[in-house]
């Protein structure tokens, strides 16, 4: 026989070879080394395996966005701004930034109410109220308000330096994740709780009925910064703050509202201003608003008063806002740069985690033990029913190929590994190697096998079985792995679980047959 | 090399009714014993932290002894915790609490463990925190999934072998074969998880192999009755008891590490392999041979 004639006779032994060279060249070759940071744990290693968080450590957070939405609602020729003034004007916060309108056709679109604890009843009530006809309203939020608030929490993640962060949705779409490698748990929760609405304000007295009051009142919104810096020490001067600038457009508005609330008095303001006392005499204030309750409160220095006063500032309208900690300036930072969240997290309806890198170290040498155990307890049982090395030891290679390539493909997708990708590929050596006894004892059943024609006819016998098996492990695993009815946490362990099975059916089982038929057949 | 043969068992010395009294009675027993839990608690199986919302906390505790140890734990927390358990030999325990009944909301609970477990100087390991409308939400989940992963198996049988009594053979063991196992965690006090829920649809698919081998070789294969039996069993029980030793191991180990998901997968696969032997060489073997001599003859 040529050397042409054996390779094509052993064809499928090829195919595993070649399998298998790709997937070591996936697993360890430099050239295919996880590029960028994707996922929550991109880490040197040995391998170019990616580890998902139980395994590497880090916080995942899993929640629903609160809100309810009104669909096919009649805007009636007014635009989104004015329905969301009007409708929040019926609800007992009154805060626009609760109510979100959008277009859908020319004249109607969606209404979507994203307070905490709002209710159906809550957007139905206030759409009567405000003379709007509408024709369902139901739980949840709208896509595009799903996608900004993921494109925000994105922006917030990297903002506070949490490289290598993931934002995405699961289940059919209602659920959000977030995983970031930080294992700080609370901290974590707090950054992605905030919806982070951070607005400026005056704080000031107006004479109104003859009685005198203060009030606020919004000089510059979250829209109107051009640049917002990193929150700084300032040791030598007004303590922790973050710069800013306001946009050109804005800055004579800005100027002018500082200027009539009396922030920019002559000789600069001295603020007193306490929360806990409620109103109090002081003179004005500029406060830091952040999701509606005060951060801190400070006055304008002389020059700064001057330039406004003058008119100079609008020309270069610098600002520092003056936080008080430095953490709070973190958070301010943060907010101003990755801006205000559309819809918050209802956290009590979801998930939190978090695992230390110490705690991950050892699930993976734990995860690593059980499954060379598993796999040494199968060798064991095979070796032992059999005796006969010429059978059993082509069974436990072939096992551990089909690990292999999984790994190989693991690598190659930057799938990131979990405990429950390692229970799937448990699972995968055990189907694996019961389809393996299946061939060899139909293939050794009655007598020897001789000839080539016996082989391939019991072979192709044996692989009904095996086939009809393989099917029902996929039919059986597939609503696991489907988004539809996962949400996430043993996704990993039915798919990889079913692309063992194909591998296994496609590429190593049968080039098991082709090794069981050389070492039994040649003679 | 030592071996193990898989024994002949004489089939004709039992009548149809004998072979199939057994596996009968235990999947009658199986069904009282979740029926009965259903109707003394509610629920047909006790559902653990992923379904009922919580939080888990793996923490390091410095202390002299396995007993001081969980006292530090006890007295660390404002919160009473449903269970603590000790991660092998070292110092790290699990510790539980249940958000049932209780006024604290989920996020809240998480927040205030973290904090006394700093307080108390523990080395906080792990925390997972699972809401409670999120519990029931992936218990429903769950509950769709195993039920459209049994219905899947049954029409690929029914497609697979084309006649009724061959093919609800096949299907009426798989049922036991998931029903026993939920019937041992009641009687042993599992609780369902998100691992005994993979378990459960991983039996599905794993358990009818053994049972489409012996259907294929009763059926589709020239040669005795009795003959295709054995050789169908030599193979089917080799396979599941690799299986079983595999599962087993994992089982084992995986409680000694404290790794949940791997130690229920590998519970509830045990269980249930075992069942499978039972079930596919007692129940499946009497139908099969009911449909072979009396069922094709009428």
């Amino acid at each position: 026989m040529s050397a042409w004639e054996t390779i094509k006779e052993n064809w499928r032994v090829v195919m595993l070879v070649f399998m298998l060279v790709l997937s070591t060249l996936f697993l360890f070759a430099p050239a295919f080394e996880p590029s960028g940071s994707q996922g929550p744990a991109a880490q040197e290693s040995a391998t170019n395996l990616q580890y998902g968080l139980e395994l590497s450590g880090g916080s995942r957070i899993r929640a629903p966005l609160v809100g309810v939405t009104a669909e096919e609602v009649q805007f009636e020729g007014r635009d989104t701004a004015e329905v969301e003034r009007q409708v929040a004007a019926e609800l007992e916060t009154g805060d626009s930034s609760d109510v979100i309108a959008r277009f859908s056709t020319n004249s109607s679109g969606t209404v979507e109410l994203v307070t905490e604890n709002a209710t159906q009843a809550d957007l139905r009530n206030a759409l009567d109220a405000a003379g709007y006809e509408y024709e369902t309203v139901r739980d949840g939020v709208t896509d595009e308000t799903r996608q900004q608030t993921i494109e925000v929490l994105e922006s917030k993640i990297n903002a506070a330096g949490l490289s290598g962060g993931s934002v995405r949705t699961i289940g059919n779409g209602d659920f959000v994740l977030i995983e970031v490698p930080n294992d700080d748990l609370s901290e974590v929760r707090d950054l992605v709780n905030s919806r982070g609405t951070v607005q400026i304000a005056a704080y000031h007295e107006v004479q109104r009925n003859n009685t005198t009051e203060y009030v606020n009142t919004t000089v510059i919104r979250q829209e109107d910064f051009q640049t917002v810096g990193t929150a700084q020490q300032g040791e030598q001067g007004p303590g922790p703050n973050v710069p800013v600038s306001v946009r050109q457009s804005e800055a004579e508005r800005v100027q002018r509202l500082f200027v009539e609330t009396g922030v920019a008095g002559q000789g600069g303001t001295d603020c007193t201003f306490s929360q806990e006392n409620g109103p109090s005499t002081t003179e004005p204030c500029i406060l830091i608003i952040r999701d509606g309750t005060v951060v801190s409160s400070f006055g304008m220095n002389p020059s700064l008063a001057q330039s406004m006063r003058n008119g100079e500032w609008a020309q270069d309208p610098q600002f520092i806002l003056v936080t008080g900690s430095f953490e709070r300036a973190q958070d301010v930072s943060v907010d101003l740069r990755a801006g205000a969240l559309p819809a918050g997290l209802a956290l009590d309806e979801g998930t939190a985690t978090s695992i230390s890198a110490a705690q991950g170290d050892d699930f993976k040498r734990d995860s690593l033990i059980i499954g060379l155990l598993a796999v040494l307890t199968v060798a064991g049982v095979v070796f032992f029913r059999y005796g006969d090395p010429k059978v059993a030891a082509p069974m436990v290679v072939t096992a551990f190929s089909e690990v292999l390539i999984l790994l190989g493909f693991a690598a190659f997708i930057q799938y990131p590994l979990d405990l429950s990708v390692i229970a799937g590929f448990i699972a995968v050596i055990g189907t694996g190697v019961d389809d393996l006894v299946i061939i060899a004892d139909e293939v050794m059943a009655e007598g020897d096998v001789n000839s080539r024609r016996v082989f391939q006819s019991r072979f192709r016998k044996a692989f009904w079985v095996v086939g009809a098996a393989a099917a029902t492990t996929i039919v059986a695993m597939a609503p696991l792995a489907s988004p539809w009815l996962s949400l996430g946490d043993l996704q990993g362990f039915a798919i990889f679980t079913i692309l063992g099975v194909l591998v296994g059916v496609l590429i190593t089982r049968p080039a098991y047959g082709d090794i069981l038929r050389a070492l039994l057949t040649d003679r | 090399m030592a071996r193990f043969e898989v024994p002949e068992v004489d089939y004709t010395r039992y009548t149809n009714r004998q072979l199939a009294a057994i596996p009968l009675a235990v999947l009658a027993v199986a069904i009282l014993v979740i029926g009965g839990a259903y109707v003394t608690t509610g629920t047909p199986v006790d559902p653990g932290l992923d379904f009922t919302g919580g939080t888990e906390m793996r923490v390091a505790v410095d202390a002299p002894s396995d007993a001081q140890a969980r006292e530090d734990i006890r007295e660390a927390f404002t919160a009473t915790p449903n269970s603590i358990q000790r991660v092998g030999n070292s110092d790290v325990y699990i510790a539980t609490f249940q958000t049932e009944g209780s006024e604290t909301e989920q996020s809240e609970l998480t927040r205030q463990l973290e904090s006394e477990a700093d307080a108390a100087g523990f080395d906080v390991r792990s925390i997972e925190g699972v809401g409670a409308a999120f519990g029931s939400e992936t218990q429903q989940r769950a509950l769709i999934g195993v039920v459209a992963a049994f219905a899947g198996m049954a029409a690929l049988v029914f497609a697979l072998f084309r006649t009724f009594v061959p093919s609800i053979a096949v299907v009426v063991s798989a049922f036991s074969d998931i029903v026993i196992p939920v019937a041992l965690m009641n009687l042993l006090g599992i609780e369902l998880t998100l691992g005994t829920v993979a378990a459960l649809l991983m039996l599905i698919g794993y358990s009818v192999d053994s049972d489409i081998l012996l259907n294929n070789s009763v059926l589709r294969r020239s040669g005795d009755f009795y003959e295709s039996t054995y050789r169908a069993m030599r193979t089917g029980v080799t396979m599941t008891l690799t299986s079983i030793a595999a599962m087993a191991v994992m089982a084992v180990v995986a409680s000694f590490f404290g790794i949940g998901l791997l130690a229920s997968i590998g519970t509830i696969l045990v269980f249930g392999l075992a069942a499978d032997l039972m079930n596919t060489y007692l129940l499946n073997v009497s139908l099969l041979r009911w449909y072979k001599f009396e069922g094709v003859a009428r």
